[in-house]
C-alpha cells in the first residue's frame, strides 16, 4: 500500500490547504467561507433581531410583571401559576382545542375525499377547473373571506338562513349564539383551507403507482381495500404534513373570529390568540400575556417535533 | 385447458361489472366535485353581484346570483367613504412590494450559501434558522411591539417591512432548489475565474428564476393578506393596511354599508385573482413539491 501510494497520490496541495497552511487553496477556502458569511448575514441578522431576540425576550417577560409604564419586575413563575386559576384562559384554550380538532378532522377529511375524486381519470379541463376552484380561497386573505361570510351568516338577511328556511328549517343565529358562533368559525376555516390540503393529497396520490392498484384489483381487492391497504400507507407522508399544518394553523386562529363573532357571545368563540392580544394590548399585562404566548409556542414546538420524529420513523417513505 | 379458460371468463365478467360500477361511481364523484366547487365559488359570486347592486337592494331575497344591474356606484362610494381605502391600498402595496423585493434578494443569497458554499458552522446556522419556523408570530409579537415602540416605529410601515424582508421559509425553498443544481456548473464557472459573487449572480441566480418568482409571489400575497401584526403595529386610518381598513369599514357587527364593503372587498381580492390567473400552475407545483418531497 505504502509502496503504491506515491504513484497514485494526488499533489499535496489539498492536504496543506486542509491543514490551514497558507497557500492558494486555503486562501480560496477562506474566501469562500467569507462569502458564505456575507451571503447569509442579512438573513441571520433578521433572525437574531426579529425572531431569536424577541423569543428570548418573551421568555424573560413571562417571568415578570410588566405594564409598559414601569420597568418589568421579576416575579418568577407567578404568571404560569396564575394560568391555572384563569377561567377565561381555560375557556379560550378549550375553544381553540375545538377549532384544532375540527380543523384536523374536517379539513383533512374533505381534502382527502376531494383529492381521491379529483385524482380519477377525468377530462383534463375538468380537473383543472376543479383544482382552481378549490384552491382559490386559500390565496385570498382570511379577513376578506370572513367579511363575505359574515354577510352570508346574518340571521335575518343572510342567504344561508334564506335557503335554510326555504327548505323548511329554522333560522339559525350563526354569529351571536353560543351554540353556533364556533360552528361559523369552523365552517369558514374549513372552507378556506380545504383546497391547499387537497393539493398536497393530490400530489401524493399521483405518486402511487397505478399498476400496483390495478394488480390488487385483479386479485379481487375491493375499492375500500385498495384505498385502505395501498393508497393510505403510500400517502402517509402527505397526511402527516397536512395534519401538522392544520394543527399549527388552527392553534393560531384569530382574524376570522375578529370579523365573524368578535369572540362572542361572551367568550363563546374567543380563541387563545385573541385572549393573548387582549391581555397584552388592551390590559397591558405584558408579562402574563407573554406567559400564555409561551405555552402556545411550546405546544406548536411539540407538534412540529412530533411530526418530525414520526416522519422519520413511522411514515412509509419508500 | 378448461381450467385456464374458466377463471379468465369470471375475470371478464368481473371486469364488465366493475366497469359499469365505475361509470356510476364516476358520475357520483363528478357530481360531488361540482357541488364542492359551487360551494367554493358561490361566496365570491355573491360578493361581486352584491357590489354591483344599489345599497338598498343589497339584502334582497331570494338572492340573485348573477348581476342584474351594473351599477359601479358602490365602488365610487367605497373609494370616497370615510375610510381612505385608496390610501390603505397604497400602504398595503408599499409594504408588500418592499417585503417581497427584500425577500427575493436575501433568501436566494442565503439559500445558495447553505447549499453550495463551504463555511464553518454552516449546518448549525441553517438548523437554527429552520427552527424559527416553529416560533409562532404570537410569541414574538409582544417583544417586537416593545422594540418598535422603543425605536419610534409604531404606526410606521417600517415596523412591518423590516421583520418581513428576511425569513427562513424562503431560504429553505431556495436552498432546496440550489441543492438540485449540479455542482459541475458552479465548478466550471469558478474554474473560468469567476468570483463567488459572479458565479452566484450570473450563473446560479438566473437558473433559479422560477423558484425566485414563486417566492416573490408567495411573499407578496402573504404580506398583502396579513392582519395580525398590522393590527397591532398600526393604529391610525392613514397608516392602516387594506385588511385593517376593510374591517373598519365593515364596522362592529357588520353594520356598515354591505354593498360598499363588498365593492371594496372585490378590489382587495383583485391581486390574489391576478396571481391566480397568471401563476397558479407553478405556485401549486412549488407549494406541493416542497411539502411532499421536502
Amino acid at each position: 500500500m505504502t509502496m503504491t501510494a506515491p504513484k497514485t497520490a494526488v499533489p499535496p496541495a489539498p492536504a496543506s490547504g486542509r491543514g490551514g497552511r497558507p497557500g492558494p487553496q486555503s486562501t480560496a477556502r477562506r474566501r469562500e467561507a467569507l462569502t458564505g458569511y456575507l451571503f447569509t448575514a442579512p438573513t441571520v441578522i433578521g433572525f437574531l433581531v426579529f425572531v431569536l431576540g424577541p423569543l428570548i425576550a418573551a421568555l424573560y417577560l413571562s417571568l415578570t410583571k410588566y405594564n409598559i409604564l414601569t420597568a418589568p419586575k421579576f416575579i418568577g413563575l407567578d404568571n404560569y401559576i396564575r394560568m391555572f386559576r384563569d377561567e377565561r384562559l381555560a375557556t379560550t384554550y378549550g375553544n381553540t382545542l375545538v377549532y384544532v380538532t375540527a380543523a384536523v378532522v374536517l379539513i383533512n377529511g374533505f381534502a382527502l375525499l376531494f383529492a381521491v375524486l379529483i385524482n380519477q381519470r377525468l377530462p383534463r379541463a375538468l380537473t383543472y377547473v376543479f383544482r382552481s376552484a378549490y384552491f382559490f380561497p386559500y390565496l385570498v386573505a382570511l379577513v376578506y373571506v370572513s367579511i363575505i361570510w359574515q354577510a352570508l351568516f346574518q340571521k335575518d338577511t343572510g342567504i344561508l338562513n334564506y335557503y335554510l328556511t326555504a327548505m323548511g328549517g329554522e333560522r339559525i343565529d350563526w354569529l351571536n349564539s353560543s351554540e353556533f358562533s364556533k360552528v361559523s368559525v369552523i365552517i369558514v376555516d374549513t372552507w378556506r383551507n380545504v383546497g391547499f390540503a387537497m393539493l398536497i393529497f393530490v400530489a401524493a396520490l399521483q405518486e402511487v403507482p397505478k399498476d400496483m392498484m390495478e394488480a390488487a384489483r385483479m386479485d379481487g381487492a375491493s375499492e375500500w381495500q385498495v384505498f385502505h391497504r395501498i393508497i393510505l400507507p403510500m400517502i402517509s407522508q402527505a397526511t402527516f404534513f397536512n395534519i401538522t399544518i392544520t394543527i399549527i394553523g388552527a392553534f393560531q386562529i384569530y382574524e376570522s373570529i375578529i370579523v365573524l363573532t368578535r369572540g362572542g357571545p361572551g367568550d363563546a368563540s374567543r380563541s387563545v390568540v385573541m385572549y393573548i392580544a387582549e391581555v397584552a394590548f388592551n390590559k397591558f399585562d405584558m408579562g402574563y400575556a407573554s406567559a400564555i404566548a409561551v405555552t402556545l409556542f411550546l405546544i406548536i414546538m411539540l407538534v412540529t417535533m412530533v411530526q418530525f420524529r414520526l416522519r422519520k420513523s413511522w411514515v412509509n417513505n419508500e | 385447458m378448461s381450467n385456464a379458460v374458466l377463471p379468465s371468463r369470471t375475470v371478464q365478467g368481473q371486469d364488465v361489472r366493475r366497469r359499469r360500477r365505475a361509470g356510476v361511481g364516476k358520475s357520483i364523484s363528478v357530481g360531488l366535485l361540482v357541488l364542492g366547487a359551487i360551494g367554493m365559488v358561490a361566496p365570491f359570486l355573491w360578493m361581486f353581484t352584491t357590489s354591483l347592486r344599489d345599497a338598498s337592494h343589497a339584502y334582497d331575497l331570494p338572492p340573485q346570483w348573477l348581476p342584474t344591474e351594473w351599477d359601479w356606484g358602490n365602488y365610487a362610494g367605497a373609494v370616497s367613504g370615510p375610510v381612505p381605502i385608496l390610501r390603505n391600498m397604497f400602504n398595503s402595496a408599499v409594504i408588500a412590494i418592499a417585503v417581497s423585493v427584500g425577500m427575493i434578494i436575501t433568501a436566494p443569497m442565503a439559500g445558495y450559501a447553505f447549499a453550495k458554499l463551504q463555511f464553518p458552522g454552516r449546518n448549525s446556522i441553517f438548523v437554527g434558522l429552520l427552527s424559527s419556523l416553529m416560533v409562532p408570530a404570537q410569541v414574538t409579537i409582544i417583544p417586537l411591539f416593545l422594540l418598535m415602540r422603543t425605536f419610534g416605529l409604531l404606526d410606521n410601515p417600517l415596523s412591518l417591512i423590516l421583520p418581513g424582508i428576511t425569513g427562513a421559509l424562503g431560504v429553505f425553498l431556495l436552498r432546496q432548489f440550489f441543492l438540485g443544481l449540479p455542482q459541475e456548473i458552479i465548478d466550471a464557472a469558478r474554474m473560468d475565474g469567476a468570483t463567488a459573487w459572479q458565479t452566484y449572480r450570473l450563473i446560479a441566480l438566473p437558473l433559479a428564476k422560477n423558484a425566485v418568482s414563486t417566492l416573490g409571489v408567495i411573499t407578496f400575497l402573504g404580506s398583502w393578506n396579513a392582519y395580525f401584526a398590522p393590527s397591532i403595529f398600526l393604529n391610525s386610518t392613514d397608516t392602516a393596511t387594506l385588511p385593517l381598513a376593510l374591517v373598519l369599514m365593515l364596522g362592529p357587527y357588520g353594520a356598515g354599508n354591505v354593498a360598499q364593503v363588498m365593492a371594496a372587498t372585490t378590489i382587495a381580492i383583485a391581486p390574489a385573482l391576478i396571481v391566480f390567473l397568471v401563476a397558479q400552475r407553478w405556485i401549486i407545483a412549488s407549494l406541493t413539491q416542497s411539502a411532499v418531497k421536502g
